[in-house]
């Protein structure tokens, strides 16, 4: 009992069954419930549109500007449609035929984050307000960035002092971690260092282009094969990102050429110092960013890497789904974005611990998080959790 | 919403190849809305609508009118953990209630694979199962009451937490359990609860050939561990998971055979060595089971796996949802596979083998008419065959628009006289989902 017929070749772009799988997972549809601001509904309307039967209309535009882009729905799909390649193209094709005109102050930002050193340069009063404790905007969380020094110049200095022979790896520095939450990549570079792992900063690196993939902007291209271009040739086992948007990006530009790893996950391979015990009833949740793990693909933060922290830890409830920040959505649609932070983080207020750590491993997620003060009635703290398992300066030096 | 790009989203169901959209969509924000909604509409065909993951024509406007979305009707209103029982509105999803219910230990038993996403009005609407419907029954077995909304706006109440006892005696909510939107609006259900199994077990082994296949399906209905479920796969089913990336080393000219058992564990724990041997002296020389929920769920990739990968491969497919006497098996499996090969493309048969629903998916692309055709000539002549051998038109997906044609293959006259009367009475001028079940029923103004 046999068929002669053979099965047909895979074609990822014809893939989606209508099954419905992404429904549930997808964020504007939890808000408004309408399938049109859901991936099957946003697919049968592009692909209606590709097909000549439905006319350009600005419904369609509006259920495309309403996508946060998390990515949540390949997860879910079972099909294996590539939604994110199939919306960021539509997206961009938007916005190039003026269907979607993007914030003017993201218009700007995008063209700035083409030349880092110009960027750095001019959110250098935001570095120094952060730094005296001075917190200009609900989006940027507290923290105590280096003013002038560069993460590259750190990085050389502590490499110079440390001496690791480990695994070499280049750092991504980013644009906005690097302008404005260059304490993160210093703490990076810390960790990495007392982990015994060689860090090289390739000078001449640029924006990942994940800017210019959210806003739909043009430009992204050039950013790419600057990448490329910057990474190329340090004979390093991988690139590591520790923003997982940054990373995500990166990662599709270099294609394998160095691979990029996720830092946490990199630490989680290489067996990790840990900590000592943080005393007390401080519980750290952890939220995992969409890019990490539907954009990565990756399980979550290894568990031996959340442990080394040293703090009680647990997943924030639902911490694969999206915080509403979407790269610059909690921007371009801060209703959305805030209702969903809203849903999202109603947990803190009842949850176990004094205080109460929220740690992820994405900036602008920590943006997002932290925008959450005036949402949640008790205080807690936004960390990144490479933070949390940072040495600091003192103790690498006197180890 | 009105616009054109508004209406595509809710042109069509899970059978995305079959499009019909509304003239509008309505998403009303709780119950009292919903009927305020109905009694306004006049004129109109109205269409409920939870998830969309019908199957077969079910939740879409075949007639244009007005699709009502219940999307947002989706609070869990009472747990009742004393009363096993639960009180939820219609847009509430399997899986969450699911979820809301672990902590009593207790679990609403049917499993349709749409769980991620589907919702209880669907399911009620069409009667839905699943795979371990085999033993513990479809949605129908669970309904305890329903809260309707009727044509003129009318809210009524069909059962209640306490099912047919008690105050509300009258049954009549079983006319309503499977009747695809065709007799007045689901608001909210009333739900029989059952305690959590604390244990299973996931068997899975391929065979050679069908004879073989079937001695396990016999050996494991009659088992005295009575198997929650009993999942098929053809070795065209088996070769397209073995040719994608979730391939685990089946060979893929053989069937494979899923199974599951639970219960007590110290039960449970006795029996596996005896259904591993039924499996076993069937003719597998590959049977693998496991207890910890990773082996489980490996055991169970290759079922789950399927809808999405024939999406991967083919631009669409037919799914038939037949239920057919089990000794017809080899029958209609030989008629499948020479329908598919005649008419050049590929068909991928799975089947609930326990309780005999049969699902061949053909894989076809609907932009070519001459294929569509074709696939619409083969769902025929199947379903005659199913009929002939006594089997019937749906296991568990519903009759829709999909298959309302072939009603007067299973049903006389008389029968259908009868059946076509009952609508005529909560809805004479088929204002709920007409073209639905039955092609007669026709909207008029």
């Amino acid at each position: 009992m046999k068929q002669t017929a053979a099965l047909p070749q895979f074609d990822p772009l014809s893939a989606c069954v209508h099954c419905g799988f992404c429904l549930e997972v997808c964020p504007t549809y939890q808000l408004t419930g309408d399938e049109n601001n859901s991936p099957r509904g946003r697919l049968r309307i592009w692909r209606e549109e590709a097909a000549g039967r439905l006319e350009a209309e600005p419904m369609t535009d509006f259920y495309t500007s309403e996508c946060v882009g998390c990515l949540a729905c390949e997860t879910a799909c079972p099909a294996g449609v590539p939604y994110g390649e199939i919306f960021e193209k539509t997206r961009h094709e938007h916005v190039a035929t003026g269907r979607f005109k993007p914030k003017l102050e993201l218009k700007v930002a995008a063209m700035a984050v083409g030349y880092p050193a110009l960027f750095n340069l001019a959110l250098t009063p935001v570095r120094a307000l952060r730094s005296l404790g001075f917190l200009p905007h609900p989006l940027v969380f507290p923290g105590r960035p280096a003013v002038l020094e560069s993460t590259a110049a750190y990085a050389r200095r502590f490499m110079a002092l440390r001496k690791p022979d480990g695994p070499r790896v280049a750092l991504l520095t980013g644009c906005l971690m690097e302008a404005m939450f260059r304490e993160i990549n210093f703490a990076t570079v810390r960790v990495l260092i007392e982990n015994n792992v060689r860090v090289v900063i390739p000078d001449d690196q640029g924006c990942c282009g994940a800017f210019q993939e959210h806003t739909g902007l043009d430009g992204v291209e050039a950013l790419r094969a600057k990448n490329r271009q910057a990474f190329d040739g340090h004979d390093v086992e991988c690139v590591v990102s520790n923003s997982a948007g940054c990373g995500f990006a990166l990662a599709k530009t270099l294609d394998g050429k160095p691979p990029v790893r996720d830092v946490l996950g990199f630490l989680g391979g290489l067996g990790i110092k840990p900590r000592p015990r943080v005393a007390g009833n401080a519980r750290v949740y952890v939220d995992l960013p969409c890019h990490l793990v539907h954009g990565q693909k990756a399980d979550g933060i290894p568990k031996a890497v959340l442990d080394a922290t040293g703090y009680e830890w647990e997943l924030a409830p639902c911490a694969k789904d999206c915080c509403g920040s979407g790269g610059i959505y909690n921007i371009q649609k801060p209703e959305n974005a805030r209702e969903i932070l809203a849903r999202k983080s109603a947990f803190l207020d009842d949850a176990a611990g004094e205080p109460v750590i929220l740690a992820t491993s994405n900036h602008v997620c920590m943006m997002q998080w932290n925008s959450a003060r005036s949402l949640v009635r008790r205080p807690f703290q936004v960390h990144h959790v490479i933070q949390l398992l940072d040495p600091g300066e003192k103790a690498l030096l006197n180890s | 919403m009105t616009s054109p790009a508004q209406m595509a989203g809710y042109a069509s169901d899970g059978l995305g190849y079959k499009t019909f959209p509304p003239d509008a969509v309505v998403i009303p924000a709780d119950a009292d809305d919903l009927a305020r909604v109905i009694a306004v509409l006049k004129g109109v065909p109205i269409c409920l609508r939870g998830a969309g993951t019908s199957l077969s024509g079910g939740p879409v406007a075949a007639q244009g009118g007005v699709v009502i979305h219940t999307s947002r009707l989706r609070a869990i209103r009472k747990i009742c953990p004393e009363g096993l029982w639960c009180e939820v509105e219609c847009g509430v999803n399997l899986n969450r209630l699911d979820q809301a219910l672990a902590p009593y230990g207790l679990c609403y038993p049917p499993d349709p694979s749409s769980g991620p996403v589907c919702t209880i009005g669907g399911n009620v609407a069409s009667n839905a199962g699943g795979a371990h419907c085999f033993r513990y029954g479809v949605t129908g077995n669970y309904v305890l009451g329903v809260e309707v909304v009727l044509l003129d706006g009318s809210v009524h109440r069909f059962g209640g937490p306490a099912g047919g006892r008690g105050r509300w005696q009258e049954d009549w909510k079983r006319l309503m359990i499977g009747s695809e939107g065709t007799l007045g609006a689901f608001t909210r259900f009333w739900l029989r609860l059952t305690p959590r199994a604390e244990k299973a077990w996931t068997f899975r082994a391929t065979y050679a050939d069908l004879a073989s296949t079937e001695r396990a399906i016999h050996g494991l209905v009659r088992h005295p561990a009575f198997p929650v479920a009993i999942e098929l796969m053809d070795p065209r089913a088996v070769a397209l998971v073995e040719s994608s990336s979730m391939a685990m080393g089946l060979p893929k000219d053989h069937f494979m055979i899923v199974t599951e058992i639970d219960g007590p564990a110290a039960l449970v724990d006795r029996r596996v060595e005896s259904v591993a041997e039924v499996l076993r002296s069937a003719g597998s020389k590959d049977v693998q089971f496991g207890d910890s929920p990773e082996a489980r769920k490996n055991l169970f990739q290759a079922r789950k796996a399927m809808g999405g990968l024939l999406g991967q491969i083919s631009p669409d497919y037919l799914v038939q949802d037949a239920v057919i006497p089990k000794r017809a098996l080899a029958e209609l499996l030989q008629l499948i596979y020479d329908e598919a090969d005649q008419a050049g493309f590929p068909a991928v048969t799975v089947m609930h083998a326990g309780d005999g629903n049969l699902h061949p998916n053909f894989l076809f692309d609907s932009s070519k008419p001459e294929e569509l055709e074709k696939v619409e000539g083969i769902s025929k002549r199947l379903m005659e065959r199913v009929v002939a051998v006594g089997g019937t038109l749906s296991g568990e997906h519903g009759i829709g628009n999909d298959k309302s044609e072939y009603m007067g293959m299973v049903f006389g006259p008389d029968s259908l006289r009868l059946q076509l009367a009952i609508p005529q009475i909560f809805n004479p001028r088929h204002v709920f989902n007409p073209l639905k079940v039955f092609p007669e029923r026709r909207f008029a103004a």
